[in-house]
């Protein structure tokens, strides 16, 4: 029994501890079950990836050419099924009021993933309005152009761009003839949250009253991000609380910035 | 009211009217007089001239006019702070004009006084005007007639008299500042000039004086509040974290105040003497180390676990001798030693009773439920947060509330998820209790094993297995809260209820390690008496074989004598005791710093740190920074306070180490909450929560003198330790001394007073006494709830019938007139 350095009774008494430790975290621990073990598993049992299933599943449950009723189909796969980390209909709602506000013409969005959040924006823009959205994996962006052509928007009023953010924010001006950005979403890595805003300051494509609108702040979380534009003076902002798409316990935040221009 | 303003207006008027006509005799009258009026008249006027020099002089000396004016601010303010008397007076002094006529007369009169000298002052500044030419040479108040002086003493002495009455005065507020300040400045103006020559120095050096004992009275106000100590922390700590955070710091200094005392006591009445005038140590054999332990008697773990030269000094019981006086100053130890211990209960007692009448006078009657909406938007907000973050935080909380309490109102008008609600609250307490009787039976577990241990010798056990007992129990007091809080998210009540629910568990938490601990040590005493009794049998053999090997020779003379560490000597429990207290406060405030050094400080640096390196916002996100745990904290320290009281008796160096403990935490803890704890993120005012803690500390103190009291009176002290030794029972020291020191008549009288047929009678008698004054207590209670009730009707009825009758009746007026005009 000297082996035994700690007696059991001891290690007994940790077990309040462990019991709330488990009930405190038992949200992570359920998102870690959702995201990552049953994402494994199905990608060995069905060889598909998860945003080709998730769109065999819109096309199957989904009304083509109604955005409404496609990202209806998107909020039950990812609920019920299996978890995508889209912007989720609870954040999607303060995102729809932000652009029926704002009305923006044209419109940046940063990480389409499989376009849930595409269609999204392009649902509330005004006439005349143009998206341009950005995904780096080429098999996503693949998905998402076929979910976005689903939803009835065509080339002009979406255009999917495949290729990473840092090189397409300086060729917008002189390739897209761009002049400015009214709104911009960012939902792609959080690390690039930070290098994308201070790029975008300097291609000079924001003017005052642009809105950009980073969606997870808080978690995964862009720490970096939120102390720059605390520190720099060139933004109103705001974080709107709301918790994780898809998940109740969860406290996760979206940043709104209006940017203010060198005073 | 207005009614009576018009009056006193018009009349004011007329009285102006009249005051001019007389002005304008008057003047007539002077012209009339010839030169000798009039060179008066200019004399005056030079006067006055010097006084609007020396008041020009005034105005230039800009700061201390300002001076000054502050301190005739602060008056004000004080006076402000003395509204209630003296409004009290002013009620009945309004009361009284209202009954009077006679009354309203004279206080029309005065009005007119007042007019008239205002009037007076008008005059004046008008001649002022026509005679600005006039030289201008010095000339002082002695020109002035002696009648003119009296008149002008008389006003002076009016106004101040004006000043002081003007609080109780029915007039609308308006009037009384103009009042107020016209009459200072008149008072300020003329007070100077009463006095003559010597008089007005010595008048002037007056008002210095005064001047200078106003601001030495608001220095010493100041000087005051700077001795509070630890005031300027607390005052900190509550504008970043609100009154909650505060009120549990406040609690630990007025602790800190109540263990100074408890430590005075015992250390100037128990220890200092004995270590004076006591026998010193090694002299007989209870205060020695034994032979056996005189190895290690100096090893630091020894002392540590206050064995050693430790248990054999002033800090336990063992050490005193039973030797009735010692000294030159006779000092009654075994008396001093028992009325010290009966005292710091009394004492104790005595204190919490009267903090939480106190207490209860301040908080009065109120329901929380039946405005809930106007107590949140009136009285939500905390006064002290002075940090823009706290003040943030409140904002959102109260905000939140508010819409938690539109939530709750629509609940409630719902009433459908109740069962949900009682449901999940009845399983919160089942999960509760179950983890409470979890706890309690590992203590117990642990207790019987540590016994198990002690009979095999503690020797050839490890170091963990020797401190199982208060390691787990440290451990179960530091998670089970965890628990518990985790749980009471079950429960959804207010953060109020909630932490009163979460105390009261903690509570029941800790008492039932507490009464397992002693329980333990109750069996352990009577292992050790059932040692003593062997021992004490040995030792008469032993004796009897000294006895014998030594008196055989000679009967008369000594035997040999021994070293006194060589004397075989019984277990002594109060020591053991003692020892066990004390061993238990040691690890309890370890690990209560070493949970705070973890737990606040190692994970604020870690999250602050990693912060830079991490993949998700360690701040924002999920571990964050630590609130401060005011329940806890609370019921740690009162837990603490119920073992001081618990042990104190056997261990009289305890109330010294908690004063150092308290000292150290105070530091320690403002420190770590200023450092790395978080404002909580539903912060709410803690008014009231100070009477609850002091009825768990009363609680708590009962349940701790209990056990104490029990082994004082019902197990006989041991044979050869402690200033009892010898004795039946502890508390016959009181009987001892009384047949001993007092003169027979007093043991006499004692004993008459303690016979039962006097003693019951005076117990019935207190017991109806107290139930007298319970039920007045309550009706008085009652009318008071009934008085403000009818406060609160009362104007609102009159309020509301005039603002929506008055017109109303108006309209129908002038209805009525057109249509009768019509008719007509």
């Amino acid at each position: 029994s000297s082996a035994l350095m700690v007696s059991p009774a001891i290690a007994l008494a940790f077990i309040p501890l462990l019991l709330t430790i488990i009930i405190r975290c038992r949200y992570y621990f359920v998102l870690f079950y959702r995201a990552v073990l049953v994402r494994i598993w199905k990608d060995c049992v069905t060889g598909l990836s998860r945003e080709e299933r998730a769109y065999q599943y819109v096309l199957t449950h989904a009304t083509p050419g109604d955005p409404d009723s496609i990202l209806d189909a998107f909020d039950v796969w990812c609920s019920k099924v299996e978890f995508i980390s889209n912007i989720g209909p609870k954040k999607g709602k303060i995102l729809d009021r932000l652009l029926m506000e704002q009305s923006p013409l044209t419109v940046l969005e940063l990480g389409a993933h499989c376009g849930y959040s595409t269609v999204r924006i392009a649902r509330s823009l005004p006439l005349g309005a143009r998206l341009y959205s950005l995904e780096m994996d080429a098999r996503n962006a693949a998905i998402a152009e076929k979910i976005i052509r689903l939803a009835g928007f065509d080339d002009d009023t979406v255009e999917l761009i495949v290729n990473p953010s840092d090189e397409v924010i300086p060729l917008l001006r002189s390739d897209y003839g761009l002049e400015r950005l009214d709104f911009v979403f960012m939902d792609h890595w959080k690390k690039c949250y930070l290098p994308d805003l201070q790029m975008l300051e300097g291609s000079g494509l924001l003017r005052k009253g642009s809105m950009i609108v980073a969606d997870n702040v808080l978690f995964p979380g862009a720490p970096k991000f939120l102390r720059y534009i605390r520190k720099s003076g060139l933004y109103e902002w705001k974080v709107h609380r709301a918790t994780l798409e898809y998940s109740k316990g969860i406290r996760d935040g979206m940043a709104e910035l209006v940017y203010q221009g060198i005073k | 009211e207005r009614e009576r303003e018009g009056e006193r207006e018009r009349e004011r008027e007329r009285e102006e009217r009249e005051r001019e006509g007389e002005g304008e005799g008057e003047r007539g009258e002077r012209e009339r007089e010839g030169e000798r009026g009039r060179e008066r008249e200019r004399e005056r006027e030079r006067g006055r001239e010097g006084e609007r020099e020396r008041e020009r002089e005034r105005e230039g000396e800009g700061e201390r006019g300002r001076e000054r004016e502050g301190e005739r601010e602060r008056e004000r303010e004080r006076e402000r702070e003395g509204e209630r008397e003296r409004g009290r007076e002013g009620e009945r002094e309004r009361g009284r004009e209202r009954e009077g006529e006679k009354e309203r007369g004279r206080e029309k009169e005065r009005g007119r006084e007042r007019e008239g000298e205002r009037e007076r002052e008008r005059e004046i500044e008008r001649e002022r005007e026509r005679e600005r030419e006039s030289e201008e040479s010095e000339v002082r108040p002695e020109s002035l007639s002696p009648e003119e002086l009296e008149m002008l003493k008389e006003a002076v002495y009016e106004r101040k008299k004006l000043v002081q009455g003007l609080r109780g005065k029915p007039w609308p507020m308006k009037e009384k500042l103009v009042t107020l300040r016209e009459s200072q400045e008149f008072v300020e103006k003329y007070e100077g000039a009463l006095g003559k020559g010597k008089g007005r120095k010595i008048y002037a050096y007056k008002v210095m004086m005064s001047k200078k004992w106003m601001k030495f009275q608001r220095d010493f106000e100041n000087f005051k509040t700077a001795c509070i100590p630890w005031e300027m922390k607390i005052k900190e700590i509550e504008s970043h974290f609100g009154s909650s955070v505060a009120s549990y710091f406040i609690f630990l200094r007025w602790m800190y105040g109540i263990n100074m005392i408890l430590f005075c006591l015992t250390f100037g009445l128990v220890m200092v003497p004995e270590a004076l005038m006591g026998r010193p140590y090694g002299t007989i054999p209870r205060k020695t180390v034994p032979r056996a332990e005189a190895a290690s008697a100096m090893d630091f773990a020894v002392l540590w676990d206050f064995g050693g030269y430790a248990q054999y000094s002033v800090l336990f019981y063992g050490y005193y001798n039973n030797q009735r006086a010692i000294g030159w100053l006779k000092f009654r130890m075994p008396l001093s030693y028992f009325l010290v211990g009966v005292g710091t209960v009394a004492y104790s007692y005595m204190v919490v009773i009267r903090t939480m009448a106190r207490n209860a006078n301040e908080s009065g009657v109120g329901d929380d439920n039946s405005f809930n909406f106007s107590w949140k938007m009136f009285t939500s907000w905390d006064y002290l947060i002075g940090n823009p973050e706290t003040a943030d935080n409140k904002f959102a909380s109260i905000t939140t509330s508010f819409k938690e309490a539109i939530l709750e109102e629509q609940e409630s008008c719902k009433d459908d998820n109740i069962h949900l609600t009682r449901f999940l609250r009845v399983l919160a307490n089942f999960l509760v209790l179950c983890c409470l009787a979890g706890s309690g039976y590992l203590i117990y577990f642990v207790v019987r094993r540590s016994q198990k241990f002690a009979l095999e010798g503690l020797e050839t056990h490890t170091w963990w297995e020797r401190n199982e007992v208060n390691m787990v129990m440290s451990l179960l007091g530091m998670f089970c809260p965890m628990l518990f809080d985790v749980i009471s998210a079950l429960e959804n009540y207010h953060p109020r209820v909630a932490l009163q629910w979460q105390l009261g568990r903690i509570f029941a938490l800790f008492l039932g390690n507490l009464y397992t601990f002693i329980i333990a040590l109750m069996d352990e005493i009577n292992l050790k008496r059932e040692e003593e009794k062997i021992i004490k049998f040995n030792i008469t053999m032993w004796e009897a074989s000294l006895y014998n090997a030594t008196g055989s020779e000679n009967s008369t003379a000594l035997p040999v004598t021994f070293h006194p560490a060589d004397v075989p000597r019984g277990p002594c429990w109060e020591t053991m005791v003692g020892q066990e207290f004390v061993r238990l406060i040691i690890s309890d405030t370890m690990t209560t710093y070493i949970t705070l050094l973890i737990g606040d400080f190692l994970r604020a640096v870690l999250v602050r740190f990693l912060n830079y390196c991490w993949c998700w916002d360690l701040e924002a996100g999920f571990p964050s920074y630590s609130e401060f745990d005011v329940s806890g904290n609370v019921l740690g320290l009162i837990f603490n306070q119920g073992m001081i009281w618990m042990g104190a008796f056997y261990a009289p160096c305890l109330p010294a180490l908690n004063v150092l403990r308290l000292h150290v935490s105070m530091y320690l803890q403002c420190w770590a909450v200023m450092c790395c704890n978080v404002p909580q993120e539903r912060v709410f005012k803690a008014s009231g929560s100070n009477n609850f803690y002091m009825a768990m500390l009363l609680v708590i103190l009962f349940l701790s003198t209990l056990p104490a009291i029990y082994t004082i009176v019902t197990i006989p002290p041991s044979f050869d330790c402690g200033p009892f030794s010898g004795k039946k029972r502890m508390f016959d020291v009181i009987q001892e001394t009384l047949e001993s020191d007092f003169p027979a008549w007093f043991s006499k009288v004692f004993s008459y007073a303690s016979n039962p047929g006097l003693v019951l009678p005076f117990i019935l008698l207190m017991v109806l006494a107290i139930y007298y004054l319970q039920s007045t207590s309550k009706s008085y209670k009652e009318a008071n709830v009934d008085l403000k009730k009818k406060l609160q009707t009362v104007p609102e009825t009159r309020l509301s019938f005039f603002s929506h009758l008055a017109p109303l009746l108006l309209l129908l007026c002038a209805f009525g007139y057109t249509g009768i005009k019509f008719a007509v």
